[in-house]
């Protein structure tokens, strides 16, 4: 019993941060029709920047503030100049934001250093709490909360407001909403944005979790998240929670049980869902 | 007949260059260069392999790494368990051809039918499982260490070994030439320019896929070869992104869909990366060589996306077309500039 709500608060941990990394690249292809390989790029670069603010500052807050608004000025310098020169060509956009990719976690190695970087949790989210005999560790509970409450946030900002109404009618028809008089570059900017910042705010979430960041941790997690996007469905952010839970869950499941096999039946899942259901478990469209 | 003269000459320089190549280890003795170059080699035949992917069909695979992987391995796991004499290399060779055909056939049955962004998922998970294979099946791959391994005599000389790499890349360069000058490779191109068009001409797309994913998965299977045999020794590196990368990387600067791109930027990244990291001493910013790359990549997909000798082909073509122009609006076009 201890073990089983462990493993699924851990999996649910490890769910939430791969959604936040997932919900951005869903959105972003669902409204531009662009898969962005940086994605873990951006993700890396909010572990960096930060945990670098969090230690000179001493502010776990304000870390995560900084790494969030990291998230979305590189989201907005990518939008501009790198996916915009390129919107409508799959080839140019699958291999210019791969070299985006290779940029962005090289620059962290010039700027932080090759090493990895130690990542301390603030005092107040340190420890664990007992219940009856079961262990359960604070910073756990806390990502889950804080993942669980951009969910509500991002679902809020769809469903009530004009803007969310606009991204929903953009994943659906563009060229009709373009036509109705929507500034739709703009929009596509929004989302880049939010994206982005989720990204980011994942990575930063991530430091304190395993301890340490490194720069290709980018790349480990972004590869986690497309096959969440896969699963959920390409486009569908109700999918992109599903899926990142179910990931999430699978992965701390199989490690603890057959750790050897712990990455490649999530592989093999994508797999299996890619050729028999190529729209995803949730996506409307293929 | 334009054509036909350009491509004469443009096959005398060839001859040339590869025959100023073959002479080399004799005239000018130095065994890092002649490892280097070995190395060049190798790359540019794992970048022509991509090169069929990306430049001839216009897809984009993020999975080749698994071929050049399956090719090293075998070699590998050969040389280790049995003798490292000639004829079980030859029986490696074979089975490292088997083995990535039946591979490449199978993954392209099942990921071909995929639009590009769901394709170049799918075949690096693909990968990703015969990395996590390699690291895992320790009984034969000794898991994420690798092993060293003995080679067959006639591979053991450094130069021997660096004119084994010409050769093959050569005969590969020429074979996938007449490959891609074939009735087949054009429908390959025609793909690439426009895939619905070419099914509603009545050609079964996926198959052609299939067939050119074949190609290229055997021909990255035999770069493999080559490379684990330089090295005379085999991990899990060889399965990983890097590999991929790199074949990317050459192709899209060399030049994508002219083969002979690939060959040169096999060049420019083996000799740059060389140089980077010994400047490195120099200064640290050099260790971090690959940005430089990630940045000209860049620049290059958005600007030059035919690469250096797409480029050059270009421009080529077009002082051609300027000079079959009528005299009169020659001259004009030239008042104007």
């Amino acid at each position: 019993m201890d073990v089983l709500i462990n493993l699924s608060l851990n999996g649910l941990a490890t769910g939430m941060l791969i959604f936040l990394l997932a919900a951005g690249l869903t959105l972003i292809f669902g409204l531009m029709d662009v898969l962005n390989f940086a994605h873990g790029g951006l993700f890396a670069w909010g572990a960096y920047s930060g945990i670098w603010i969090y230690t000179t500052t001493g502010s776990f807050l304000v870390g995560i503030l900084g790494a969030i608004l990291t998230g979305m000025i590189l989201g907005i310098i990518t939008e501009r100049w790198i996916i915009k020169p390129v919107y409508g060509n799959h080839v140019q956009q699958i291999l210019i934001t791969l070299g985006l990719m290779l940029v962005l976690s090289e620059m962290l190695k010039v700027v932080w250093g090759p090493n990895q970087i130690s990542a301390v949790t603030p005092d107040y989210l340190s420890g664990s709490w007992e219940f009856g005999g079961i262990i359960i560790i604070k910073y756990r509970v806390f990502i889950i909360a804080v993942g669980f409450a951009v969910f509500l946030a991002v679902q809020y900002l769809l469903k009530k407001t004009k803007i969310g109404l606009v991204v929903r009618a953009g994943v659906m028809n563009k060229e009709m909403v373009q036509s109705l008089g929507v500034n739709i570059q703009r929009v596509f900017m929004f989302v880049f944005m939010i994206g982005a910042g989720m990204a980011a705010l994942g990575g930063m979430l991530l430091g304190p979790y395993s301890g340490v960041i490194y720069a290709d941790m980018g790349m480990e997690f972004a590869i986690l998240a497309f096959i969440v996007v896969v699963i959920g469905g390409m486009g569908s952010f109700t999918g992109s929670v599903m899926a990142a839970i179910l990931v999430g869950l699978s992965g701390s499941f199989m490690a603890y049980y057959v750790p050897d096999l712990a990455l490649a039946a999530n592989m093999l899942l994508m797999a299996v869902v890619l050729i028999f259901r190529p729209q995803g478990l949730f996506g409307a469209k293929g | 007949m334009m054509t036909r003269m350009f491509s004469n000459r443009m096959n005398i320089i060839y001859l040339l260059v590869a025959g100023f190549l073959a002479l080399l280890p004799f005239v000018y003795d130095s065994r890092s260069l002649l490892i280097l170059l070995s190395q060049v080699f190798i790359f540019a035949v794992l970048a022509m392999s991509y090169d069929i992917l990306l430049g001839y069909t216009g897809i984009v695979s993020f999975g080749h790494a698994m071929f050049f992987g399956i090719g090293a391995y075998t070699v590998g796991v050969f040389m280790k368990r049995f003798e490292p004499e000639t004829s079980y290399f030859l029986l490696a060779v074979l089975v490292t051809i088997l083995l990535t055909a039946v591979v490449s056939y199978i993954v392209g049955l099942l990921t071909l039918r995929l639009k590009s962004h769901f394709y170049a998922m799918l075949t690096m998970a693909f990968a990703g499982l015969f990395l996590v294979l390699a690291e895992k099946w320790r009984s034969v791959t000794y898991g994420n260490d690798g092993f060293t391994f003995r080679v067959p005599e006639f591979l053991k000389d450094r130069t021997d070994f660096y004119l084994i790499c010409l050769v093959s890349m050569v005969i590969v360069f020429i074979l996938l030439k007449r490959f891609t000058n074939s009735p087949l490779g054009r429908v390959l191109q025609a793909i690439r320019e426009n895939e619905q068009r070419t099914e509603s001409l009545g050609y079964s797309v996926l198959q052609y896929k299939v067939i050119a994913s074949v190609v290229s998965g055997v021909i990255a299977g035999i770069a493999g070869i080559l490379y684990a045999v330089s090295l005379r020794f085999v991990n899990t590196s060889v399965f990983t992104m890097d590999i991929t990368l790199d074949a990317l990387l050459m192709t899209i600067i060399g030049g994508v869909g002219t083969l002979v791109g690939a060959i040169i930027g096999a060049g420019i990244i083996e000799f740059s990366h060389h140089w980077l990291t010994e400047l490195a001493k120099v200064h640290w910013i050099f260790e971090r060589w690959i940005i430089f790359f990630g940045i000209i990549y860049i620049l290059a997909v958005m600007f030059f996306p035919m690469g250096i000798v797409g480029s050059l082909q270009k421009l080529k073509f077009r002082k051609k077309k300027k000079a079959s122009v009528p005299v009169g609006s020659e001259t004009v076009s030239q008042g104007d500039s």
